[in-house]
């Protein structure tokens, strides 16, 4: 009997609590040993594979000193923060790392994992970074921004030029849903959707919040009414592809919009590279073009959001001095040509960058496009703060309840802010 | 061994051989588990007994841990999305043992003859078993697809006018994500529940039927005691795989609508891995733990009862 209790114990040990077992000793890779004399550096990224950038970088700066060795340590990317907090904390040695938002970047400067490199940021020009407040901490740099990305409205022109309407030029966003719903139309049961409004909360949250200067960590979320209204309208008549189905059929954005089932759609500059290379592939010959985001005010100012991406060095990294230089680089002007050639918009701010931007293979070249390039404000897409993480599960979980209509905007808002108030904000 | 063979070897001597024997015995034994022992013990006990010590401590693995005390078990009693978890893992436990247990026997029953082909029909319903999960999981999403998705289409070809928008309604998301489970399951369990049928004894059929008893009486009277081993197994085995689901409800739902299909698991992960909290989620994990365990206990307890 005795015998039998403890099987059983046993069985509900190993089986249930394994689960938040989580092993802290993070085998980082060995120490870098030099091949025929070259210094090994090494650079944590996301998805090596197919984020074309970093090959891009290392490429261009292993043939401008050729003493380097790059060696990515490649991470998958949806685990990439929990793979980088797991690393730290067991001491790892990776020399650069790559941050993949602002609110990981303030949580690893918190806790001093990161060498402060306000050195570099002076010798790149803080003038000439975009995006670099979000990196202040108290007048202290410890990451510098090389690419930076915000969102714009993706456009088809071809379809545009069939229902003979003229390109979306400062829209607000009623003339955007009402663009949208003249645009929606079904021949030989084909559906063309007006526009193709993505499931993260972002094409919702982060706009409002974005034009309306507002904080998302505040708790206080009724500015978020008209554009929820807006996006549920769209739904409702069916301009957009519905939130339920696109969340259960997994939809891409990308096949929305490179099969032309979208007439619009606002999203990331991220998506400039992806669709210059299906161009380039022969996956589509969609004819595109970049708008800037529909507005909330009619005053002909461009407000959008966007998220930088910056490197930092380790606070044990082993090549500290070589982290410094190839960050120096990658931030400045050199790193911003050698992204801006696949398509990535570089936090680098030079006319001959964008000019040569504007130059690539396939790249839309009319001034509106041009336009689009230029915001006039970029919010961040999430503040910078230790609570961001936690808010941004509550705010994802109630979007969710608004979209598939299970709550009122009204009630949905309302449930938003009592839930940050109590579990984020523990008011 | 040797000593046995000196018939006259003094009474000391002998018991010094046993005792080398029985050392070198135990070392043999100890080589022969340490491999697994170590493996086990770096990457489940020791971490779980970890786990216990951090349920009281606030850590945010990069500073050091901070004891807390009740802290972490106050915030959990306090915070809805600890309830609504628990809530979520209890019904999806409540609906995905009774149903995976009742049609993994009707199936092995059905699948319980000698007919031409039946080797077909076992792996057909085993095969979910061991397809993988995560794309189960996808296309069951697309079979539930609430507008252009076949299962309601079919739905609202018989006449079901406002058929379930399943994974995007909170209602029955987790109902969509239990008929999944199961179907995924009863595979495996029905395997378990042949083997246990193929085990009785006809004899027993046949003096049944003598005694004029029915199909049902049989079935009530001989077949269900005779599978109770099997039957012991499989509760325990799905319950605690119940309270443990964790991936086929991320890939699915990843919890929502909303939180209505958060569990346990995922609500640890979430707060551990994803936010950094690992004294919270360890507390929560704690208390799972114990769930597990009491419904464990309870069974074997109950096995046990019946057995005497």
């Amino acid at each position: 009997m005795k015998r039998r209790t403890f099987a059983a114990l046993a069985l509900a040990v190993t089986t249930s609590l394994g689960l938040s077992a989580c092993s802290g000793a993070a085998g980082g890779p060995a120490e870098p040993q030099g091949q025929n004399g070259k210094t090994v550096l090494t650079v944590s990224v996301w998805n090596y594979e197919g984020t074309p950038e970093f090959k891009a970088l290392f490429d261009a700066y292993e043939a401008a000193n050729p003493n380097v060795d790059i060696q990515p340590v490649d991470i998958l990317a949806d685990d990439y923060p929990q793979k980088v907090t797991t690393m730290l904390a067991g001491g790892d040695k990776t020399d650069v790392l790559t941050m993949k938002n602002v609110i990981d970047y303030s949580r690893y400067a918190n806790n001093g994992q990161l060498q402060e490199i306000g050195d570099v940021v002076n010798s790149v020009g803080k003038d000439k970074l975009a995006t670099l407040d979000a990196f202040d901490i108290n007048g202290k740099y410890f990451a510098a921004p090389y690419r930076q990305d915000f969102w714009l409205l993706y456009y088809n022109k071809d379809l545009f030029k069939a229902a003979g309407v003229d390109d979306p030029k400062n829209l607000t966003w009623e003339e955007y849903a009402a663009l949208a719903k003249k645009l929606t139309t079904e021949a030989n049961g084909k559906k063309v959707y007006g526009t193709y409004q993505h499931i993260w909360r972002s094409v919702v949250q982060a706009i409002s919040a974005a034009q309306n200067g507002k904080d998302q960590n505040s708790g206080d979320y009724s500015y978020f009414q008209d554009q929820y209204n807006t996006a549920l309208d769209l739904q409702k008549s069916g301009a957009t592809l519905d939130y339920g189905t696109a969340k259960s059929q997994k939809t891409s954005y990308r096949t929305m919009f490179e099969t032309g089932q979208a007439a619009m759609m606002p999203m990331g500059t991220w998506y400039i590279a992806g669709v210059l290379q299906a161009k380039k592939d022969g996956k589509t010959n969609v004819n595109w073009g970049l708008a800037p985001m529909p507005q909330k005010n009619d005053d002909g100012k461009v407000n959008t959001f966007g998220s930088p991406t910056a490197f930092a060095v380790n606070k044990n990294a082993s090549h500290s001095d070589e982290a410094k230089k190839f960050i120096t680089w990658a931030a400045g002007e050199e790193g911003a040509k050698a992204i801006s050639k696949i398509g990535v918009v570089p936090a680098f701010q030079s006319d001959a960058v964008k000019d040569a931007y504007f130059k690539l293979d396939g790249m839309p070249t009319d001034d509106l496009s041009k336009k689009a390039f230029t915001p006039d404000q970029t919010a961040l897409e999430m503040p910078v703060s230790d609570k961001s993480a936690a808010t941004d599960k509550v705010l994802n979980q109630e979007h969710d309840l608004i979209m598939v209509g299970e709550k009122s905007v009204t009630d949905g808002i309302a449930e938003m802010g009592k839930r940050v108030k109590s579990e984020v904000l523990g008011q | 061994m040797t000593t046995e063979t000196i018939p006259q070897a003094p009474a000391p001597v002998q018991s010094r051989g046993n005792r080398k024997q029985a050392r070198r015995n135990t070392l043999i034994g100890w080589t022969f588990i340490l491999p697994n022992f170590i493996g086990f013990l770096a990457f489940t006990l020791i971490p779980v007994l970890a786990a216990f010590a951090l349920s009281f401590m606030e850590w945010t693995s990069f500073s050091a841990p901070k004891w807390v005390g009740l802290a972490n078990f106050q915030r959990m009693l306090a915070s809805d999305s600890f309830w609504i978890a628990l809530r979520n893992t209890v019904v999806y436990a409540v609906g995905h043992v009774p149903l995976t247990m009742a049609l993994a026997l009707l199936l092995a029953m059905l699948l319980n003859r000698k007919l031409k082909g039946i080797g077909f029909f076992r792996v057909a319903i085993f095969f979910p078993y061991i397809t993988s999960l995560v794309a189960v999981a996808v296309v069951w999403n697309m079979l539930f697809s609430p507008d252009n998705g076949p299962i309601n289409q079919l739905l609202h070809s018989i006449g079901i006018a406002d058929a379930p928008g399943w994974t995007s309604s909170s209602d029955w998301a987790l109902p969509a994500v239990i008929i999944t489970s199961v179907w995924k399951d009863m595979g495996y369990y029905m395997v378990l529940y042949l083997a246990g049928l193929q085990a009785i004894p006809t004899e027993l059929y046949e003096a049944a039927e003598v005694d004029g008893a029915s199909a049902w009486q049989r079935f009530w009277n001989v077949t269900i005691p005779s599978l109770r081993p099997t039957t012991f197994f499989v509760v325990v085995m799905l319950t605690v795989s119940s309270f443990k689901v964790f991936d086929l409800i991320v890939v699915m739902t990843n919890g929502g609508p909303g939180r209505s299909t958060t569990v346990l698991s995922q609500l640890i992960y979430q707060e551990g891995i994803g936010e950094g909290k690992f004294g919270y989620s360890s507390a929560i994990s704690l208390v799972l733990f114990l769930i597990v365990l009491t419904v464990t206990v309870l069974q074997f307890k109950i096995q046990q009862r019946r057995e005497r």
